[in-house]
């Protein structure tokens, strides 16, 4: 009889994974439909490519925003710090820097940031909105003071290919954005790393109680959200062969809508990387419908606001019910076994 | 059964004497104030409350009895409009009404102390019970005067002396229940719906608020009274009525049923010999423990935390119950907490096992082989929406995982056999914790200490707000810890729990005042409660 429903039990518990990130592959599958419908240019290799490389610069942003509000915090700082290792990464290289000592010096910087907010969270115990909402306003300062002028080009062609090149017919930065979602899905589902996280952002007391190191753990989200907003600056600046303190801005919102659309709730606990980054790309794959319907950016921006609330609205509906439903499966056996 | 007063009416506006049998008469000849018909109401898989009838007569003290998941909350919400039931009738005087909101409860003269007081912290206590009808003079203003006279009369009237200029929430728990029923009776309540008042009462403020509640009583208005706890129920109630899986089981009066009786009804099993059923009975707690060995596994020397604790010293023997106890707020949850490293302290010495050890994080107690099950299980023990398994090994992530990668095989096998071991009843071990019952989370947290591997487990009130047959199981586990060689420190401000450990220590204002051996404590704990009340 156990075994029974232990089967049935690990039989829904599959069920509902399936259906909530199929739930998401729906949405994703029906926003291609309807570029389909709207544009016959839609799913030519040139626009996908086009897509895909425009959405991997916010999708390996929004991997470090899900670290951070998987924990219960928000990072507002992540456009800034992408701008700031922009310029930093194009003044080492101007000055003569091979790439890789510039992508490294501008990650240093960009995961110092992060660092900053960590420490003012744990430390100084300033909520993460106003934390990074300081380090947003010191990175993005930051970045116009070591630009000095306007914006820097860059010229190292071995920089430009390793992030905004291809190879064969795969772009760069979609293989880059792949495979730091898969690196952060395994970390978050098969690592202690992982479990801490979601533990902390479910019940923070109850984690602290059970001994699990909250301060080093809120730390390393925020060194690491740093961490990968600037890769994805060092990918825009790729992209756009520049450094300038003026790029990425409204990225925090992006990220941070791409993560809640993706699943997870900004109170802490829930979701999952994926869930963030293919949210982020039925964002992404709208404003792509949008241009080609060559829909003008103000109305797109009240659409991309709406479409948001619809679904935040639906997946919070569905996570409820899938709640439910699992209670109600736990009444069953709970009558069955009568109390010893 | 004899003793059940079933009252079969179900018609609408049935005159009281008309198709009542003649037993009831005696309750009849008081007039009926509420009267509930077929009341029932759903959640999404669950029949909370399934036709249920009630009577409430004037100037009653009414019982509502049954475990957790009984129905007793959602009556509660359902009478207080939190919640709209899905069918059934009220009257109130033999007057229909429905109750959509807890405005109309108001209207109709219900209303609700809940357990969560709903009081505005930052307001005064005059403004609180005048909240919405302030005095006012010319031009709406507020005439403070006159508004702190009458609440000044109002509070006085209940016997509480509280300054109503002073803030909500400076006062303690007991003020600010007094405050809720001066408003209660200043809107002209009929019935007061009190779920579980005394939780967080220390005593001398339970025996004021029954004062109050009898003195309303003879004043024609009445109660329905939610508590856990037996004795206060004799005490205080004159008719009970059962509960159990959202149906009534039967109403009894109180003066012609034996509690065990009463507590059968609830659990639907007999309670012979166990734990509660013979605290029930007024009978001697039988002990938990074995009275322990020679060893000492843990000695405290000095511990002090500047404010709540100060001067602790004891030893715990291996395979003890060392219990704690004490009024509640004497310092008992601080003392936990600094034995568990969750709280800043500065002790001359721990020692665990012959080892001095330094507990400064709960993560370095854990190393020691100490493991705590908070008071607040929901909030400090577990992680309510992640999995039973993830809950279970959260303490012990190294246990399970090479090069911080778990090892899920391994974690999957230990959860299941500590499931087994333990009960736990749930559909999986996949499922999140926050929907089972108070009793298997409180497993879940036991295990997640076992999983673990400690060896001193610190109870803090294991069994609050935990329904009669989980306590049994509590107690259960507790003894089958200390039998496989644990040592236990159970704190808890019950009495009859400190009754069943090997040694008390009676906790006044932060110091250990008293210890007691199991033989010194006499069944009516007269002696503990001397060492609580000595200053």
């Amino acid at each position: 009889m156990k075994t029974n429903w232990e089967n049935f039990g690990s039989g829904l518990k599959r069920n509902m994974k399936m259906l909530f990130t199929s739930y998401l592959l729906i949405v994703l599958i029906l926003t291609v439909i309807l570029g389909c419908l709207a544009s016959p240019y839609f799913l030519t290799l040139r626009n996908v490519e086009n897509v895909l490389t425009f959405a991997a610069v916010v999708s390996v942003i929004a991997v470090g925003q899900f670290f951070v509000v998987v924990t219960g915090g928000i990072d507002l700082s992540v456009g800034s710090i992408a701008a700031l290792t922009t310029v930093v990464a194009a003044v080492m290289m101007k000055a003569g820097h091979s790439a890789f000592a510039s992508s490294l010096t501008a990650l240093v910087a960009a995961g110092a940031v992060g660092g900053a907010s960590g420490f003012l969270v744990i430390k100084a115990g300033i909520t993460p909105f106003i934390a990074t909402l300081a380090m947003m306003s010191i990175a993005r300062g930051l970045s116009y003071l070591v630009q000095v002028g306007s914006l820097i080009g860059i010229t190292n062609k071995g920089f430009i290919w390793f992030f905004s090149g291809s190879v064969g017919p795969l772009p760069n930065p979609v293989s880059l954005f792949v495979l730091i979602t898969l690196v952060a899905a395994f970390f978050m589902r098969s690592t202690t790393f992982g479990r801490r996280l979601y533990a902390i952002g479910g019940n923070t007391e109850a984690a602290r109680l059970s001994g699990l190191p909250v301060k080093q753990s809120i730390f390393s989200v925020y060194v690491l959200s740093g961490l990968l907003s600037g890769f994805g600056g060092l990918i825009l600046a790729a992209q756009l062969t520049q450094g300038s303190s003026l790029l990425a801005q409204g990225y925090e919102l992006d990220t941070i809508a791409a993560v809640v659309v993706g699943g997870a709730a900004l109170t802490g606990g829930t979701g999952n990387p994926v869930g963030a980054v293919v949210g982020g790309l039925i964002i992404a794959i709208l404003g792509n419908i949008m241009n080609l319907m060559t829909i003008p950016s103000e109305p797109q921006l009240v659409v991309k606001g709406i479409l948001i609330i619809i679904a935040v609205v639906f997946i919070g509906k569905k996570r409820d019910r899938i709640l439910r439903k699992k209670q109600n499966n736990n009444n069953i056996p709970a009558e069955l076994t009568p109390a010893a | 059964m004899q003793n059940q007063v079933g009252f079969s009416n179900q018609k609408k506006n049935s005159s009281s004497l008309a198709d009542v049998p003649g037993e009831e008469t005696v309750e009849n000849k008081k007039k009926k104030l509420l009267q509930i018909r077929r009341l029932s109401k759903a959640y999404p898989g669950v029949q909370a409350l399934d036709g249920v009838d009630l009577d409430i007569h004037r100037g009653e003290i009414h019982a509502l009895l049954g475990q957790n998941g009984a129905g007793k909350s959602t009556l509660i919400k359902l009478l207080s409009g939190v919640e709209r039931p899905d069918s059934g009738t009220l009257h109130i005087d033999s007057k229909s009404i429905s109750i959509k909101t807890p405005e109309d409860a108001h209207k109709h003269g219900i209303f609700t102390i809940h357990q969560e007081l709903s009081l505005v912290p930052d307001l005064s206590v005059a403004e609180n019970i005048f909240i919405t009808d302030l005095p006012t003079g010319r031009f709406g203003v507020v005439n403070w005067t006159r508004l702190s006279e009458q609440a000044t009369e109002a509070m006085e009237w209940l016997g509480f002396l509280v300054d109503v200029h002073s803030p909500i929430r400076k006062l303690s728990v007991a003020q600010k229940q007094g405050v809720e029923l001066a408003k209660a009776l200043h809107h002209k309540a009929k019935l007061v719906l009190l779920d579980e008042p005394t939780a967080a009462l220390p005593p001398q403020d339970v025996e004021r608020l029954f004062k109050v509640i009898r003195t309303l009583q003879a004043r024609g208005l009445s109660f329905i009274y939610i508590s856990h706890r037996m004795e206060e129920v004799q005490q205080l109630c004159s008719i009970a009525t059962v509960l159990r899986d959202g149906q009534k089981v039967g109403t009894y009066s109180i003066a012609e049923t034996k509690p065990n009786e009463l507590i059968r009804s609830m659990i639907g099993r007999s309670l012979k010999s166990s734990h509660v059923g013979e605290t029930a009975l007024g009978k001697r707690k039988p002990r938990l423990g074995l009275g322990g060995t020679e060893k000492v596994v843990m000695s405290v020397r000095g511990l002090d935390d500047g404010r709540s604790v100060s001067n602790i010293n004891f030893d715990l023997n291996q395979g003890e119950i060392l219990g704690i106890t004490g009024l509640i707020g004497h310092g008992q949850s601080e003392f936990a907490a600094c034995m568990f490293g969750a709280r800043d302290c500065v002790c001359e010495s721990i020692s665990v096992n012959g080892k001095t050890v330094r507990i400064r994080t709960p993560g370095d107690a854990i190393r020691a082989g100490v493991g705590l099950l908070p008071e607040e299980r929901k909030t400090q023990g577990l992680v309510l929406h992640m999995s039973i398994e993830s809950n279970i090994t959260m303490a012990s992530h190294n246990e399970f995982s090479k090069l911080s990668i778990i090892d899920r095989k391994k974690e999957q096998h230990h959860v299941n056999a500590m499931s087994t071991s333990l009960s736990i009843r749930a559909g999986s071990v996949k499922q999140p914790v926050g929907t089972l019952s108070g009793g298997n989370q409180q497993k879940v947290v036991l295990a997640k200490w076992l999983v673990s591997k400690c060896g001193i487990l610190i109870f803090s009130e294991p069994t609050r707000g935990v329904d009669v047959g989980a306590k049994e199981e509590i107690y259960e586990l507790i003894k089958s810890f200390v039998n496989s060689g644990g040592s236990v420190i159970l704190i808890s401000s019950e009495m009859p729990e400190a009754l069943m450990c090997d040694r008390v220590f009676v906790m006044s204002n932060g110091k250990f005042v008293g210890e007691l051996n199991y033989d010194e404590i006499d069944p009516h704990a007269d002696a503990i409660l001397n060492l609580c009340c000595q200053k």
